[in-house]
């Protein structure tokens, strides 16, 4: 009787401490892949708006000579309000997409310098 | 006098002519060969190889434009267009930008799957493959070779020997001008008027300027306004000093497109008698 219930107790104690390792590798393990993080890796949804507004902004610089003045400008606003949430993103991301926005932004002002100009 | 000492004289005398001249030799300037047709257009980036250990890389320019549009690697992937001003890293080529951003492993080029560029934890054995890129000095074999590629493209007498433009016409080469995943996909541009500019010298012939051709493979901000500032005709003035130095048509016409020495390529129309 007392055997049994010494072996019992080792048994439990024996299965806690494989399912703490067991958990506590599996923790470890996500940890380890997980991290450091891609920024390839795919982002949440709420992360890549600023990406579907990037690709909406700067995905229309081929019009930008067909675009009114009051387009252009909202589309330069638009430029602007993307540089903050561009400016927050992991190193490589930020270098890319802030070269990009800077080529497409100064397309659309400089399209409007010109327009402006030739109203005058 | 006995022989060492002689030789001993000989080698101070060599050393203090070389020492002397060249200097002078620099201040005078010495002219840069002229590149041949693989090298031209070839960047070497050292921004941070040697640094960690590595030859800096050699970068053809040639196999990538025969691949894509200059746009989808100027402006979609974010290539500078100055050598070395991109400020590349192995971890943003690792992450899939920049040389990553095709050089990832997955990414299937005309039926190739492009080598992987950088990664986050190379070990010994991708030492191979790191010198595929880091080739600066070393003897590494290319994938492509530059006789066997050119040899059916039509020719041209400067540059890297070949009519890029007629090779496209011909369909011999066929640049991309979508990267999926990193380009956006955009309307079908406008066909863009060519114009003629007029050259200061009088007997100078007309430059017809190709804006079809620069838009199709440029796009409008490569080019707008970083490197041309003005964009109705004849309220900008150019001169062929800042194009020398690598202003408006320089930053391209001197490195990577056919170079200035092929005057009539843009000084194109007949002088009227």
């Amino acid at each position: 009787m007392f055997f049994t219930t010494k072996f019992k107790t080792k048994f439990k104690l024996t299965i806690i401490t494989v399912l703490l390792f067991l958990g506590l590798a599996v923790f470890c393990g996500v940890r380890a892949m997980g991290a450091p993080q891609s920024s390839a890796a795919p982002a949440s949804p709420a992360q890549e708006t600023w990406r579907k507004e990037f690709d909406d902004v700067c995905g229309k610089t081929q019009d930008a000579m067909s675009f009114s003045p009051e387009e252009l400008t909202d589309l330069i606003r638009r430029c602007d309000s993307l540089r903050p949430q561009i400016e927050k993103l992991d190193e490589s991301r930020k270098k890319v997409y802030l070269g990009r926005l800077r080529m497409c932004r100064g397309l659309y002002a400089y399209v409007l310098d010109e327009k402006n100009k030739e109203k005058k | 006098m006995n022989k060492v000492t002689m030789n001993k004289i000989i080698f101070v005398v060599l050393a203090v002519m070389l020492a002397v001249c060249g200097p002078a030799s620099s201040q005078t300037g010495i002219k840069k060969r002229r590149p041949l047709p693989y090298e031209y257009g070839r960047v070497i980036i050292r921004n941070y190889s040697e640094k960690a250990g590595l030859a800096p890389v050699v970068f053809e320019h040639w196999i990538h434009r025969s691949k894509f549009t200059c746009r989808v690697c100027h402006v979609d992937v974010g290539f500078a267009m100055k050598a070395g001003a991109t400020d590349i890293t192995a971890a943003d080529n690792a992450h899939g930008y920049y040389c990553g951003a095709c050089h990832n492993g997955k990414r299937v080029v005309d039926g190739k799957t492009v080598f992987q560029s950088c990664s986050d934890h190379a070990t010994a054995e991708d030492t191979k493959r790191c010198e595929r890129c880091h080739s600066y000095g070393l003897k590494v074999a290319s994938d492509y070779d530059f006789f066997e590629f050119s040899e059916p493209l039509p020719k041209q007498r400067f540059g890297n020997g070949l009519d890029w433009e007629k090779a496209e016409e011909l369909g011999l080469i066929k640049p991309s001008a979508l990267l999926e995943g990193v380009s956006i996909k955009r309307n079908p541009l406008v066909v863009q008027k060519d114009f003629m500019l007029n050259p200061k010298v009088a007997g100078m012939p007309d430059i017809i300027f190709s804006h079809t051709k620069h838009t199709v493979w440029n796009g409008c901000e490569l080019c707008h306004p970083e490197i041309f500032v003005g964009v109705k005709k004849g309220t900008s003035h150019y001169s062929m000093v800042e194009i020398t130095e690598g202003k408006s048509c320089g930053v391209c016409h001197t490195t990577v497109a056919f170079p200035l020495a092929d005057c009539q390529r843009c000084h194109s129309k007949p002088v009227e008698p």
